[in-house]
């Protein structure tokens, strides 16, 4: 009996293990929602991480759907390779869209990571109050996170028009869909958040260099009242940008653009993306895709400057169209710096030489990873818009004094317009030569009214002359390009699948 | 006399470190019996075992039934065999006891080990089935998996690769699950692993239960849906015995089967053709294909070899009147076929229980084990597999260079559309270190004690330990990735995993039997702990190959380096009660209840009951007077039991704060939620019903047990995509409900008694499923090319339906195509929405079911025959009407010539008279065109995989007399892997299922996708038993 006792306290012990202790067991090697949030450097990390998607976007995606979806550029086509229907449909205007969706992977990405913006800026929105550190600090971050907000979704309103509006972290499965917005709605909630981010953050010479400042808040909100016709609007806040004196051009048009370590972040950079090159992930490769192919490694050399290039194959991107080589002006230096030649040998056209972007091309170390950051803002944007913005109100003297800043640089004489509708023209065409490939072009045609217009006679000219638009011989367009020219994209299929809203 | 003595001295010293002096000694007090055991019809039976009551002695009989032992006046020889009934003999001075052992006609009377416990096999009321070591002795493989091929009703054993010691896929009842694991749980002597058996050494096991329906699963609980396979590892038996098996082999490759791939000059025709429909001017390199004749390179060949595999197991097994002990310990040694292949394992097993009195027993068993394994990648996708890469490998690019050295890589230039560089997939296989050492020690302890008659407390400890050491080294010469040219960027990847796991379990159980009324009540509780810790290393930029260190290298590879920790928890509360009534009514009900550390903080425990109920009709009267019945039982069970396999975290919102940011040229570190959390996370549920009957004939010379079984799936772990407008991809639920039903049938017979013998066991399995509901508002899930859709069943394939190709201008205008692609010669898909397009994807989208990668019915089929001396055995498997995904021709069918290609690329459409056979269409129009027939998955991707495999068939014999050195000895010969009958035309495994890698990843919901895996090859092998 004594033994039967014993038998049971050893099996009490074992019942007394059976505590919630013994079960709760939380993740070692990851932080958990349970313990993030709940100090200033968690916020101070959250707010970096919020920046990232921007890489993806301008290394992989909005050069395609702001830059090759236009008269700017196209694709260099490689009849040897396949696959590349998701770009081509996007240069040639013939994205298979139907209910107003698509299943294009490259507008479905850059929707998601427009989002993954959006939820990364909410969370920070929605908690920082609760947290207790100094003001200073806390008004910083959430400037930056309104300001990246208010930037995705300018994005998404001018890519989709309508989008669903999220402020809010989602938590629940329940709360993952929203139904779309009305454009209006969505440009008021930018319209505030990035007023309220110019009063929370710092001017530039104030700020860690590369983070959002009240100037790129500034630009951002002027850019959203030019798309809205706002123009005394406009003009008012870019005023305040030029009397900073934060911001200036740099002598040379080429220094406007970062190498692959140095002349980040220079006195004419309002907002850019930032990237580092090495083997942690930082890197951008946006130079390699827009170069011409089959390249080989000894005609890499040159442009890429590494000592291991190795041959580039499949189908080259953002290939200088015809037209945009076409609309400098004689004399403009922006030319020759934007844009430069190359022999593709093994070229399967009659004619190797081939033109390529050349202001995105600098010599780094490694084989497919850089450091040039990607310009999303430069102070030369903010005299064009002003010029533009006091044109459209016909105040045509403070509209020259600012758009002959750009052109002087540029190398150009002052405009002789002094019409509204010719100054109008001549900003325009400064606009194009001044920022191409810098994404801006669909959507300038966009708000300018022109789009439909431009594409059209652009796609005639393509299809008319495939060899000039870097076609083998013999090569020919699909039969569907030119067939789809609308001013807005579908929303993802993939996306709508999930959603009962679209 | 004399002479007799010395061959017993002889015989000790051969075994003479297992036994003691004294025991020597003693035998001088002995007299010599002999004599001959028979069966009923007096014919000899060998291996009866023959031992002398109450003590260590025992020997057995030979060839010829005849044995010999030593033994004292009075005392009580026991002869023991399967099948037969015991029978003790008093010795009283005789010369000679010549015993005739009588059927044991109650095959019934064995005993199971089920969950918990062992019970009569006649009195169990689960599904339940026994599988012992000496049914799969022969069998030269390294795994278990492989030796239950064709064994099981029920249970479905697929090889998905060749590779030395991996890749059986093990599916007990066709369970399945959306993303938790499917794999059985796995109880080695009562110890459920945290690891898998793999690498356990097939000889240390007795014998292995696989438990099917719910009744006898549930009391493993939240762990038991995928079924349970309870392994018993050898234990001492009568006297001392000492056994030696050993075999050696040679593996091959056989040519049938394997993919036919175009040799040089076929390759060569194909590019000249290519540029000719294309109208442009042929390259050089392939103006003359004649050039290239008797120049082929077969680079997947030459990756092959013949290779030798060996085996030795050593065996002692001891038992006195106070202990029993058994001690295993083995060799195995396996070049793969694969060049540079290695698999090598070592282990010991040590089993001992101790009778401290007459009602405390001790036990502990101790089995180390070490496994060496280097496998040169071979398989996988193109960038990971070299067999893979090997196939897409031009066949006019030289293997070796003129002075027959291995090529460093091979291009040609980009003006014959060679875009990849291809390494030299031999130097490949040679130089690529990629090695995995395995050391793993399961050990248990047990004390039971019986305080009162009946009462039996046990407490169990167990401890599991895991070292895995992985090291891969790819130096700057060679490479597993298709177009990456040589020298390359050397990396290593160093990998540290260490697991150890404890359970504790406090049981009791009380038998007590009155008036017929026979009970078993069990109660028990048990905790189990599981710790992983794991690091990794990956370095790369080597200044000097040799030097694969980590500071050898130049750079450390953050994104590569990393270390983490795994844990979970388990505790539990079990009872089970068994009831019979003359053996004739029988009922079980058990429980348990689990808390476990992976479910979410607000639904930690679960509870899962079963009840079930036999009637044995035999044992009544209006049957009793049937003869030819000798057995006929019924029952039924019904139980819910769970599936925890959903990981250790999956309840928590993580943070990833390695999403670094970049300002200026400075990193800054960046966090983000990654996951939502879900508190109320929990187990998959399954409640199981299952019907069956086992009869058996002519005094059991026929048996027969057939089960139905009907089972949902319910609360499916899944992580259910999301809108990622949320900012999120996924949300981890448990939704949804998948039901599964199916047929077993298992049938022994003993088709011829006397001198030759024929036993047959045969079995065939039906297993279907349909899934009932997925989340709310989602009523379907893709997989790579597999659609999971609510009322169909699990996995199917997805894609478009070609009718060939467009066969003119007039077939192309008056189809659908693709627009702005289909041109006359491209394939021809049907619209299957009717809106007068082709669509892959999106609202418009044209795909349907194509194909089922599960079978209609697996079968199994065992024939054992014997004739005097000589024994011969035949194992099967088979399954029908499962079809593959044969993945690989969308790069060994590019149309485009970037890859080598499959031969029947030579009947391709060419021009309206040479249209060719309507699998693959023009290649004019490039990558636009050719896509997509290539990218756009189709039923031409779809095979019929049905096969019978001949999976061993061995010829044995038994050397007639007992020599002076050992007591019996046989020989064998086996060929394993002997024929494949099927028409499976994408490569030669029809068992194969892409495993973890990029393209058509197995996972479960993309199942029988072919990546043309490592082959699984034929073995020829010879061996030997000898017992001392």
């Amino acid at each position: 009996m004594k033994k039967i006792i014993i038998t049971f306290c050893f099996v009490a012990i074992a019942i007394s293990s059976c505590k919630e202790d013994f079960l709760s067991v939380v993740p070692e090697t990851n932080l958990s929602s349970v313990t993030f949030f709940k100090k200033e450097a968690d916020f101070q990390q959250a707010i970096n991480a919020a920046y990232v998607p921007l890489r993806a976007i301008s290394n992989d995606r909005a050069w395609l759907l702001g830059e090759m979806h236009s008269d700017n550029t196209y694709y260099y086509r490689n009849i040897l390779f396949g696959a590349t229907e998701q770009q081509e449909d996007i240069a040639d205007f013939s994205i298979p869209t139907a209910n107003g969706v698509t299943s294009n992977t490259h507008v479905t990405n850059q929707y998601r990571l427009d989002y993954q913006i959006i939820a990364r800026t909410n969370q920070i929105l929605s908690l920082i109050d609760e947290i207790q550190f100094p003001e200073a600090s806390k008004n910083n971050i959430k400037g930056q996170a309104l300001f990246l907000r208010a930037y995705a979704y300018f994005e998404l309103v001018r890519y989709f028009g309508k989008v669903p509006l999220h402020l809010k972290p989602v938590t629940l499965r329940q709360e993952a869909t929203l139904p779309l917005s009305s454009t209006d709605e969505i440009y008021a909630t930018i319209i505030k958040d990035v007023t309220a981010a110019i009063s929370l953050l710092p001017l530039k010479s104030k700020q860690e260099a590369g983070r959002a400042t009240s100037g790129a808040a500034r630009t951002l909100l002027a850019n959203v009242f030019m798309v809205q016709k706002k123009w005394s609007d406009a003009e008012t806040i870019l005023r305040e940008i030029v009397s900073s004196n934060e911001y200036a051009l740099m002598p040379d048009y080429n220094d406007a653009f970062s190498s692959n370590s140095g002349n980040k972040n220079n006195k004419e950079s309002v907002f850019e993306v930032q990237f580092l090159e090495g083997a942690a992930g930082l890197n951008g490769s946006f130079m390699y895709n827009f170069l011409p192919r089959p390249m080989s490694p000894a005609e890499l050399l040159p442009l890429a400057g590494t000592s291991n290039p190795q041959p580039l194959t499949g189908e080259g991107n953002n290939a200088p169209t015809p037209n945009l080589i076409a609309s400098y002006e004689t004399g403009d230096k922006r030319k020759e710096a934007s844009i430069g030649f190359v022999t593709i040998s093994g070229s399967l056209r009659k004619d190797k030489s081939f033109p390529y972007i050349k202001k995105f091309v600098k010599t780094h170390s490694l084989h497919g990873n850089h450091g040039i950051n990607w310009p999303i803002y430069r102070y030369s944007e903010v005299l064009l818009f002003l010029a533009e913005a006091l044109t459209e109100q016909n105040k045509i003297g403070d509209a020259t004094l600012f758009l002959n800043q750009v052109r002087a640089r540029a190398g150009l004489d002052a405009t002789t317009a002094t019409s509204q509708a010719a100054l109008r023209e001549v900003v325009y065409r400064d606009r194009r030569s001044e920022l191409a490939f810098e994404n801006k072009r669909w959507f300038d045609l966009v708000r300018t009214g022109k789009a439909v217009e431009v594409i059209t006679a652009y796609g005639k000219q393509v299809i008319a002359d495939p060899v000039g638009h870097y076609y083998p011989e013999g090569a020919v367009p699909r039969s569907n390009a030119f067939t789809n020219i609308s001013l807005l994209y579908g929303l993802p299929a993939d996306e709508g699948a999930l959603s009962p809203h679209f | 006399m004399k002479f007799k003595f010395t061959i017993r001295r002889n015989r000790y010293y051969l075994a003479g470190v297992f036994l003691s002096i004294i025991l020597f000694c003693s035998s001088f007090a002995f007299a010599q019996v002999k004599g001959k055991v028979s069966d009923p019809s007096g014919e000899g039976l060998v291996g009866v075992s023959v031992a002398i009551k109450g003590t260590s002695k025992g020997t057995q009989c030979d060839a010829n039934g005849n044995y010999s032992i030593d033994a004292s006046i009075g005392s009580v020889i026991t002869y023991s065999f399967v099948g037969y009934e015991t029978k003790d003999v008093t010795y009283n001075g005789q010369k000679e006891i010549n015993v005739t052992l009588a059927l044991d006609d109650k095959l019934l009377n064995e005993v199971v080990v089920v969950g918990y416990g062992s019970q009569l096999k006649k009195n169990v009321t689960g599904s339940v089935q026994t599988i012992g070591a000496k049914d799969i002795k022969d069998l030269p493989v390294s795994q278990i998996g492989q030796k239950l091929q064709g064994q099981l009703a029920g249970v479905q054993i697929n090889q998905t690769t060749g590779r030395p010691g991996q890749g059986m896929n093990i599916r007990i009842r066709g369970q399945l699950s959306v993303s938790a694991g499917s794999d059985p749980l796995y109880v080695v002597d009562g110890f459920p692993i945290t690891g898998n058996i793999g690498a356990l050494n097939p000889d240390e096991i007795e014998d292995i239960t696989v438990l099917k329906d719910a009744s006898s699963t549930s009391l493993y609980g939240s762990r038991a849906a995928n079924g349970v396979v309870l392994i018993t590892t050898k234990k001492g038996k009568s006297g001392t015995n000492v056994s030696f098996n050993a075999f050696t082999g040679i593996q091959e490759v056989p040519m049938k089967g394997r993919i036919s791939m175009l040799n040089s000059e076929e390759f060569a025709q194909f590019k000249k053709e290519y540029y000719e429909d294309a109208k442009q001017p042929v390259p050089a390199e392939f103006q003359n294909p004649a050039d290239y004749r008797d120049k082929n390179n077969d680079w997947y060949d030459a990756l092959l070899r013949k290779a030798p595999l060996q085996s030795y197991t050593l065996s002692v097994t001891n038992n006195t009147e106070k202990s029993r002990t058994a001690i295993v310990a083995g060799v195995f040694d396996q070049q793969g076929v694969v060049l540079n292949n290695k698999y090598q394992r070592f282990s010991i097993r040590m089993n001992s229980e101790y009778d401290i009195s007459s009602k405390v027993k001790l036990g502990f068993n101790v089995a180390p084990q070490y496994v060496y394994d280097n496998t040169p990648r071979t398989d996988g996708d193109r960038g990971t597999g070299i067999l893979f890469n090997a196939l897409h490998t031009w066949p006019v690019m030289p293997i070796r260079d003129a002075n027959g050295d291995l090529t460093l890589f091979n291009r040609f230039p980009a003006s014959t559309g060679n875009i990849f560089a291809y390494a030299n997939w031999v130097r490949s296989a040679n130089e690529l270190i990629n090695e995995t050492t395995n050391t793993n020690l399961i050990s248990n302890a047990y004390i039971a004690y019986e305080p009162i008659k009946g009462l039996v407390l046990k407490s169990t400890f167990n401890v599991e330990l895991f070292r895995s050491k992985f090291f891969f080294f790819n130096p700057s010469t060679a490479t597993s990735a298709i177009n990456t040219p040589i020298p390359t960027t050397a990396v290593s990847i160093r990998e540290n995993v260490e697991n150890f796991s404890w359970l504790n379990e406090n049981l009791a159980t009380y038998t007590k039997s009155w008036n017929n009324h026979n009970f078993e009540i069990l109660g028990g509780l048990s905790n189990q702990k599981f710790y992983q810790e794991s690091s990794r290393i990956q370095a790369d930029t080597y200044a000097d190959d040799r030097l694969p260190t980590v500071q050898g290298a130049i750079n450390v590879n953050r994104g590569g380096t990393n270390s983490g920790v795994q844990e979970w928890s388990l505790t539990s509360l079990l009872s089970r009660l068994t009831y019979n009534y003359k053996g004739k009514y029988l009922f079980t009900a058990a429980i348990r209840t689990d808390g476990s550390s992976r479910f979410g903080a607000d639904n930690r425990w679960g509870t899962f009951p079963s009840v079930s109920a036999g009637w044995v009709i035999s044992d009544e009267t209006f049957l009793k007077d049937v003869p030819a019945i000798s057995f006929a039982k019924l029952r039924a069970s019904y139980g819910v039991i769970g599936n925890n396999n959903i990981g250790n975290y999956t309840s928590y919102a993580l943070v990833n704060n390695t999403v670094n940011a970049v300002f200026g040229n400075t990193v800054s570190p960046g966090a983000v939620i990654t996951s939502l959390s879900n508190n109320n996370l929990g187990w998959e549920t399954t409640k199981q019903f299952d019907i069956g009957m086992d009869l058996g004939f002519k005094n059991d010379r026929i048996t027969f047990v057939y089960d139905y079984y009907l089972k949902n799936t319910s609360n499916l772990l899944y992580s259910v995509q999301i809108a990622q407008e949320s900012g999120f991809g996924n949300f981890n639920d448990n939704i949804g409900e998948i039901k599964f039903w199916g047929h077993e049938f298992a049938i022994n017979t003993k088709n011829t008694t006397g001198k030759f013998k024929w036993s047959t066991n045969a079995n065939i399995s039906f297993n279907r499923n349909k899934v009932m509901a997925l989340a709310e508002g989602i009523d379907r899930v893709y997989g790579t090319f597999h659609i999971t859709q609510v009322g169909k069943p699990f996995g199917q394939f997805y894609g478009h339906i070609s009718q060939g190709m467009y066969q003119n201008a007039e077939d192309l205008k008056n189809n659908p195509q693709v627009p702005g692609r289909s041109t006359v010669g491209s394939i021809k898909l049907t619209d299957q929405n009717g809106d007068g397009i082709i669509t892959n994807g999106g609202d418009f989208d044209d795909r349907v079911i194509m194909g089922n990668p599960f079978p209609t019915f697996t079968y199994g089929i065992v024939n054992n025959f014997s004739y005097g001396n000589w024994d011969a055995n035949i194992v099967g498997s088979g399954s029908q009407g499962n079809q593959l995904l044969v993945r690989h021709i969308y790069s060994t069918a590019n149309l485009d010539g970037v890859f080598n290609m499959v031969s029947g690329v030579k009947d391709r459409f060419r021009s309206e008279a040479n249209p060719g056979k309507g699998m693959y269409g023009t290649t004019v129009g490039g990558g636009n065109v050719t896509g997509i027939e290539r990218d756009w998955i189709n039923s031409r991707f779809i095979a019929d995989a049905s096969f019978f495999t001949i999976k061993n068939v061995t010829l044995g014999y038994t050397i007639p007399k007992a020599n002076k050195v050992f007591k019996s000895a046989r020989l064998y010969a086996s060929i394993q892997q002997l024929a494949v009958f099927t028409k499976y035309w994408g490569g030669p495994n029809p068992e194969t299922s892409a495993q973890g890698n990029g393209q058509g990843d197995g996972g479960n919901l993309s199942q029988g996708v072919d990546l043309s895996n490592y082959p699984v090859p034929r073995t020829y092998t010879i061996g030997v038993n000898f017992n001392f």
